[in-house]
This record gives C-alpha cells, sequence and structure tokens, in this order.
C-alpha cells in the first residue's frame, strides 16, 4: 500500500482553510491522497515524517514563507509547485530561484492544477 | 493567503475562485462530450471490423461448402428480422455472428466427407455431426460471442430432442438456436437446389408450420411466418 499511496500523495501548504479545502476536493475527485499543513513548520515536519509525491506551496503565509520552506525542502526529489495570487515575473523568479517546478497563480483552474500534480506523480522519483 | 480566514463572510479571492471553478466544470463536460463522441465513433468502427472479420471467417467456411451462394448473409438478414421480432435482438447482439458461423466447426471434418457425392457411411456421420461442437470450441473463448457460440452448438439441435449433437428439446435448446434453425431450413426450403427448384414463400411456410412442434418451436413460427412477406432478402 504505502508505495503507491505515497506516489500519489499531495502536500497542500496554505494558511487559508478555504483554499486548502478546494484543493483537496479537487486532487481527491482524482483519487490523489491530500495532506495539509497550516504553515511552513507544520510542512516541514509532514514532510520528514513521509515525503509526499508533490507539495502545493503558497507563497504568502505567516512566520515561514512560502520561499523559506521551499528552500528547506529537497527539490530535487520532492517537486514544489508554488500557488500565489501574485503571479508576477519577479515572484516566478523567485520561486524558480527558491527551487520550486513552477508556479500556479490564484484564482487556478482545477484541470490546471489536475494536469500539474499528475504529471507530477506519474513521474517515478528513484 | 492570509487574506480570508474564511470562517465569515465569502471572501472575494475564494468569489474568484469559484468562477474559475465553474467554467473548469463547463470546459470539462464539454471535453468529456468530445471524448464521448469519439468513443462511439471509434466502437462503431470496432464493430464493423469485428463484423467483417467474422464474415469473412464465415465465408471461408463457405467457399468449402460449395454452392450456398448468398446463404449465410441471407440467415444472418433473416435471423436479425427474426429476434428483433421475438423482442430479443438487444439482449443477443452477437446472435448475427453465430447465424454467419454456424457451419465454422466444418473446417474440422475432413474434405472428402463435405463433398463425398453418394450417401455416408454411419462413421462419416459420426463425424459430420461433430462440427457443431467444433464450432463451439472454436468460439467458446472469444468474450461477446456467448450466443454466438450457442448458435453454433445448437444449430442442429430439434424441438423435440431428435436432434444433435446433444438432442436438447424444447427450452434447453437456445432461443437463438431456435431462431436460427428455422431460418435456416426457411432460407434452404427457398433457394434452388441442384435437385429441385426453390419453394415459393408461402409453401415454405407451410412447411415450417408443418413441422412446429416437431422440429422447430412453435412460438417461434408463429412469430417467423407472419413475417416472410416482408423480408428483404439480400442477393436477390
Amino acid at each position: 500500500m504505502t508505495g503507491s499511496t505515497r506516489r500519489r500523495t499531495v502536500l497542500v501548504v496554505d494558511d487559508d482553510a478555504s483554499i486548502r479545502a478546494v484543493v483537496r476536493a479537487v486532487l481527491e475527485a482524482d483519487d490523489l491522497v491530500v495532506t495539509e499543513a497550516v504553515d511552513g513548520t507544520e510542512a516541514l515536519a509532514a514532510i520528514a515524517a513521509a515525503a509526499p509525491a508533490v507539495v502545493l506551496l503558497d507563497v504568502m503565509m505567516p512566520g515561514m514563507d512560502g520561499l523559506d520552506v521551499c528552500r528547506a525542502i529537497d527539490t530535487a526529489t520532492i517537486p514544489v509547485v508554488m500557488l500565489t495570487a501574485r503571479d508576477d515575473p519577479a515572484t516566478e523568479r523567485a520561486c524558480l530561484d527558491a527551487g520550486a517546478r513552477l508556479l500556479l497563480g490564484k484564482p487556478f483552474s482545477a484541470i490546471e492544477l489536475l494536469d500539474v500534480v499528475e504529471g507530477f506523480v506519474g513521474v517515478d522519483v528513484p | 493567503m492570509s487574506a480570508g480566514h474564511s470562517h465569515g463572510a465569502p471572501d472575494t479571492a475564494l468569489d474568484r475562485q469559484l468562477q474559475v471553478f465553474a467554467r473548469d466544470v463547463g470546459e470539462l463536460y464539454r471535453r468529456q462530450k468530445e471524448r464521448s463522441e469519439e468513443l462511439e465513433s471509434a466502437l462503431a468502427t470496432i464493430k464493423t471490423a469485428y463484423l467483417e472479420t467474422i464474415r469473412s471467417l464465415a465465408f471461408v467456411v463457405e467457399a468449402k461448402d460449395a454452392g450456398t451462394g448468398q446463404h449465410l448473409e441471407r440467415c444472418r438478414v433473416y435471423g436479425v428480422a427474426l429476434m428483433e421480432a421475438l423482442g430479443v435482438a438487444d439482449q443477443h447482439p452477437d446472435a448475427e455472428y453465430g447465424f454467419l458461423l454456424h457451419d465454422a466447426g466444418k473446417v474440422g471434418v475432413p474434405e472428402r466427407i463435405l463433398s463425398k457425392p453418394g450417401p455416408l457411411t454411419a462413421m462419416e456421420w459420426r463425424i459430420m455431426r461433430m462440427h457443431p461442437v467444433i464450432g463451439y470450441q472454436m468460439l467458446q473463448h472469444i468474450p461477446f460471442m456467448a450466443t454466438a457460440a450457442e448458435i453454433v452448438r445448437c444449430h442442429h439441435e430439434m424441438f423435440d430432442g431428435t436432434g444433435y449433437p446433444e438432442g436438447l428439446a424444447g427450452d434447453k435448446i437456445p432461443l437463438a438456436a431456435r431462431a436460427f434453425s428455422l431460418v435456416d431450413a426457411f432460407d434452404a426450403m427457398t433457394s434452388d437446389r441442384p435437385y429441385r427448384g426453390a419453394m415459393s414463400l408461402d409453401q415454405a411456410g407451410a412447411e415450417l408450420v408443418k413441422m412446429a412442434g416437431t422440429q422447430f418451436d412453435p412460438e417461434v413460427v408463429a412469430v417467423f411466418v407472419p413475417m416472410i412477406d416482408t423480408l428483404s432478402v439480400p442477393g436477390r
């Protein structure tokens, strides 16, 4: 069980409960397994406990912001997708520099979200 | 986002997200519709290819069994019309394959027996009477061909139990096979043979009525005979 479940587990990190709820609803409709964290500290603890297949990470969070969290993740083995309402080139540059694979602007399309996540969970991480 | 710890009034970020999702629903609906149209058309193509494959297989058998001309195609058309009239065509979409392939098992019968001009010996008859079972064995493991396989196995059974290979009687003979043996005989009667001319449709109908209860299921005869004048006859 663990092998395939882990390959389809997505960690959603956002301080906004409604965003976490809609992301969960969309991903679970596609049989993905969703875990949640409300801030960076919780996210890093969750990743240390069980590495997810993908991390969806809000950029602007109180405390440790998304960029700091991203830098603390081993993004070579765990792909990180940043979520932000500010999808200007500077933010995008900062996210990619921090190790994120790509940036999804809020509000995001459910179809695009699924395409992105499926693209990453479909890739076998060594 | 820190904007809306959303326990109170609806926040605009959530509203915008909802609008995007609403468009997503429309887009997904469109894609789904497009996809099912594609699948439907692909399925139709596959069904045609399937039927044509079965048909060519059946024609190989027919070519071996000389002189029957359009017999297979007529049996298929009559058989499908009869299944529809019996109200069971939808439950047995593969029946027409069975009509076409009823004699497929003859590939397992030696040529010298099939084309022997004189009467067969008892041993030759025993071999000849194996063809329904040989045909059944050819089809029994093919998906969606269960009815077709039953037709092949039972097309020489008779309603009163005097047929072969198993001597099944009445309802023990699958309905599609009961229907087939009738249209098979009907087509034989209404076709020219080297040793006799074709019967008229009315004569053939009267013959079927005469054999209702012995060779044929009376209920199937009762449905078929009134349809005789409305049959479209391929190859004529």
